[in-house]
């Protein structure tokens, strides 16, 4: 379209290719790498081994990736509640509480994420909640820093969703709560469920106000991969990441199944 | 069935009899509330978990030892070499950052949109799959790569038989920068390959048809149109730099001090809190009025949009 | 039930988009509300559904005042252009949703939907979802649905617009039939559309820029407007100009008798006039009154000719049938019409 001619056009692709290759497919591919990898002293790893994963599947680190899932699971589900409740009501407000209801719900954006972690250390280690040192209070955290993201994709779908459905339900006599129920939450299904796997992910690798915040029961995968490459056992650490990541696409594949079983129905 | 034509004052239609008169009170919606009252839970909520612990932690940072308030911790805080260094590193590393998101963002999107090869799309899309991970991934990746015994390294010393290779980065402001641009990057094409989509490429070919070299129409062209998209994905892109808290921790470097770190570093390894509220508090207000900018670059750009789609 | 406008009018902002509607609809009537895009008329509509309230005035249904009345309190029935039925139920689903949302006893639901959805002989396609069907189906399962809960009003919403020549006249068929078989039900009908209006309705309400311009039965508008607005919109007229001088109205030429009954109301000598006349009723050669023209325009439109000449600098068409030869551009015609086709108008306000 831009550049017609061949010899050019090869250049710009190469061009692309050198960037992405290094910069996007090379991480990802070492990661993957090292996790089946004892040593990296050369160009490619040496000495091929599954041991990495022995303390996935055995130690802290299995128990350590259920809790990341159960706090991603539990966080996305208040988030989405909290943000799509927010989002609905949001609609239905003139354009100054809409803009109030934005601003407020898209803060937690724009505050460094250690700050929140901070900020609930500070509120909740005096009465009259005391959650220092508690599992809810990471929850907690987690919830706070993906509602926004779930606020802003409910609030996107409901702009591109047409009323006119909301008003023939209506003029049909259905009351509000179950237009809301029969037609308009149906009609957000998709997107709901791509806001509740954005949530997730966000959630499973939630690392700076984790770190804040964690108590010794409550250790989720990204704060034990960090831990590992701390002390220098790199080659376990990438497994662990590995294992994250593929947590994290299978439970987004899943959710994206339920999204277009919605949309197409 | 007859209608009638709008009565006058003075002559007053004569088929209205048969109706029944109009029946006030019963039938009538029963009083709602009004909508507003529906935000108060979700409102409330937000701020016992958000609002009211980030209001602690600036109250925090202005309190008195004896109660009152004092801007001494802000002046004390403010006036030390470490945190003044620590700012210095914030908005190099951010603003760094932000422009090599703009310029590696805008050269991949151009060829995304404008020069397509099979798996282009793909590609995009696999770029785009980047914000579903975590960000110190970059790091520990770039760890077996520029690390001390990484790739590059073991690679130059396979070659010249030297003790040890001469990439050394990683624990420098650059390690960070080259991490941040990988993971932000996405957040500056998204909106870019929106822009494009819009652009009429009608628009392209009339002008390569009058003659345009390809610069000349990205730089006439194309960059007017990318322009709002650049300025709220770069603006957005510096408020998350600014922010970022898990690739300067991942790459363990003692010299790369920014102000999340200085929060951390503060309140988790010190458990001197006063001064972490007084960082958190610059940090935050810093981020936020910044993502302001955002916001409000943001609003003209889809006010843009919908001027556009109206035409 | 009657649908009745009380000066009703409704402003988003400082705009004004129906500017003091009064207008009554009988019970059982079918009335269209005609006008263009901008005039109003999805806004009345809107109106009598609840989706917009009044900035003043009242909307009565059946001689009660809903004007404060929640949508799913006033039992209309609503059938719109892009047919909303919900992509997410079957369409015994969709025709179900008002039953169940007004209680109905569950077992009378199915025998309902059936019923409804017989009206418009779509009752095999029950269990298909809605995407699964052609526009044209997919209108018949919306039209099913607003009948399903017996509404006492029906409100049609440019339900044929979205559809293609052939299917529209199909609908406009089976849409007049409903009303036939549905005696009961008052209709209102937005259209731009002036052969629907002209065809589906017994009452058509003309609306140019927020205001009702005219109203009246379909033969009124067409054969005696009261307004150049409604001449020109429907059906198409001449509007020549014209000046009443001494009880007679000069026209291009030709000196009309006007007959005070036959006068717009309130015109005294010297007004500016209009005089409106059908292309079809306009003829080459001698008649009770004459133009003389130069024509500019010939088209051949298969059953007949459309010919423009200009009569003192104003284009006037006539609408010839079966001339085995019109005549050529650029010369000399007689237009001939009689008295009785000629209808004397108010000139049209400037927009």
């Amino acid at each position: 379209m831009l550049v017609h001619d061949r010899f050019a056009r090869w250049t710009v692709w190469g061009l692309f290719a050198a960037l992405v290759l290094p910069l996007f497919l090379l991480p990802l591919g070492v990661i993957a790498a090292a996790a089946f990898s004892t040593s990296w002293s050369g160009v490619l790893p040496s000495g091929p081994t599954l041991d990495n994963f022995a303390g996935v599947t055995r130690g802290g680190s299995l128990e350590a990736l259920r809790v990341s899932a159960v706090t991603a699971a539990v966080a996305s589900l208040l988030a989405l509640t909290a943000g799509t409740w927010a989002a609905l009501v949001a609609t239905s407000l003139r354009r100054r509480g809409r803009a109030v209801l934005d601003a407020l719900f898209m803060l937690p954006v724009a505050v460094p994420t250690v700050v929140v972690g901070l900020a609930l250390l500070v509120a909740f280690s005096r009465p009259p909640i005391l959650l220092n040192g508690t599992q809810a209070i990471v929850v907690i955290a987690h919830t706070v820093l993906v509602t926004a993201f779930a606020y802003q994709s409910v609030s996107a779908a409901l702009d591109r969703l047409d009323p006119v459905y909301s008003q023939v339900a209506a003029s049909l006599g259905a009351k509000p709560a179950r237009v809301l129920l029969q037609v308009r939450l149906p009609l957000l299904l998709p997107a709901l469920g791509a806001a509740a796997g954005l949530c997730f992910a966000l959630s499973m690798g939630e690392l700076s106000a984790t770190m804040m915040l964690y108590p010794p029961d409550w250790m989720p995968l990204p704060v034990r991969i960090f831990a590992a490459t701390d002390r220098g056992a790199l080659f376990s650490g990438a497994a662990s990441a590995l294992v994250l990541m593929a947590t994290t696409l299978v439970v987004l594949l899943l959710l994206s199944r339920v999204r277009t079983r919605a949309s197409f129905r | 069935m007859t209608a009638h034509p709008a009565p006058t004052a003075d002559a007053p239609p004569a088929a209205h009899a048969p109706e029944p008169p109009a029946d006030p009170v019963p039938g009538r919606a029963p009083r709602r509330l009004p909508v507003w009252v529906w935000a108060v839970p979700p409102v409330a909520l937000l701020a016992a978990v958000f609002l009211y612990p980030l209001a602690l932690v600036a109250a925090e940072s202005v309190a008195a030892p004896g109660g009152g308030l004092t801007l001494a911790h802000h002046a004390d805080v403010l006036g030390s070499e470490s945190f003044r260094s620590a700012l210095g590193t914030t908005v190099f590393v951010a603003v760094t950052s932000t422009a090599g998101c703009l310029v590696l963002g805008f050269l991949l999107a151009l060829v995304v949109a404008f020069v397509p090869f099979p798996g282009s799309g793909a590609t995009a899309r696999f770029i785009d799959t980047y914000l579903s991970f975590p960000s110190f991934l970059i790091t520990l990746a770039l760890l077996f790569v520029y690390g001390t015994v990484g790739m590059a390294n073991g690679m130059w010393t396979d070659l010249t038989g030297a003790e040890s290779g001469p990439f050394r980065f990683l624990a420098t402001p650059w390690g960070v920068i080259l991490a941040e641009i990988t993971y932000f990057t996405p957040f500056v094409m998204r909106p870019l390959l929106a822009a494009f989509g819009q652009l009429d490429t009608a628009q392209l070919e009339v002008a390569s048809s009058l003659g345009a070299r390809p610069l000349r129409v990205v730089r006439e062209v194309i960059l007017p149109e990318a322009r709002p998209a650049l300025v709220a994905g770069g603006a957005l892109v510096l408020v998350l730099c600014l922010n970022e808290f898990a690739i300067v921790l991942f790459t363990g470097a003692k010299d790369v001090v920014t102000l999340p770190m200085l929060v951390y570093q503060a309140a988790i390894l010190r458990s001197d809190y006063t001064t972490a509220c007084v960082v958190a508090t610059v940090n935050a207000a810093l981020s936020v009025s910044l993502y302001l900018v955002y916001r409000a670059a943001t609003a003209r750009l889809s006010s843009d949009g919908g001027r556009r789609a109206r035409a | 039930m009657g649908i009745r406008f009380d000066h009703v009018s409704v402003a988003y902002g400082d705009t004004v988009v129906l500017d003091d509607l009064d207008l009554t609809v009988d019970p059982g009537g079918f009335t269209a509300l005609l006008g263009p895009s901008g005039s109003g008329k999805t806004t009345a509509l809107r109106a009598v559904a609840g989706f917009v309230r009044p900035a003043s005035g009242r909307v009565l249904i059946g001689g009660r005042d809903v004007t404060d009345l929640p949508p799913y309190a006033r039992g209309v029935g609503m059938v719109v252009q892009s047919y909303a039925l919900f992509p997410h139920m079957r369409v015994d689903q969709n025709v179900a949703f008002g039953l169940r949302a007004q209680g109905v006893p569950r077992r009378e639901v199915a025998g309902r939907v059936e019923e409804a959805l017989g009206m418009t002989g779509m009752a095999d396609y029950a269990r298909r979802h809605p995407r699964e069907l052609s526009g044209g189906q997919q209108q018949r399962v919306a039209i099913s649905r607003a009948l399903a809960i017996r509404p006492r009003v029906l409100l049609l919403d440019e339900p044929l617009s979205a559809l293609d020549a052939q299917l529209r006249s199909d609908m406009l068929a089976e849409l007049a039939r409903l009303h036939r078989e549905l005696p009961d039900v008052t209709v209102l009908y937005v259209t731009h559309d002036q052969s629907e209006a002209l065809t589906l309705a017994d009452r058509v309400a003309v609306l140019d820029r927020a205001r009702l311009r005219e109203h009246g039965t379909p033969r009124e508008l067409y054969g005696r407007p009261r307004a150049a607005f409604t001449a020109r919109f429907v059906g198409g007229a001449n509007l020549l100009p014209a000046r009443l001088t001494g009880g007679r109205v000069h026209c291009l030429g030709a000196v009309l008798d006007a007959d005070p009954a036959d006068l717009p109301p309130g015109a005294s000598d010297g007004d500016d006039l209009r005089v409106c006349l059908r292309p079809h009723r306009v003829a080459l050669g001698e008649a009770e009154h004459t133009l003389e023209g130069v024509v500019s325009d010939v088209q051949w439109r298969g059953s007949t000719h459309r010919v423009t000449a200009l009569v003192g600098g104003h284009p006037v068409t006539a609408e010839l049938r079966e001339t085995p030869a019109p005549p050529e551009p650029g010369s000399t015609v007689t237009l001939g019409f009689t008295r009785r086709d000629a209808v004397l108008l108010t000139p049209e306000e400037a927009s």
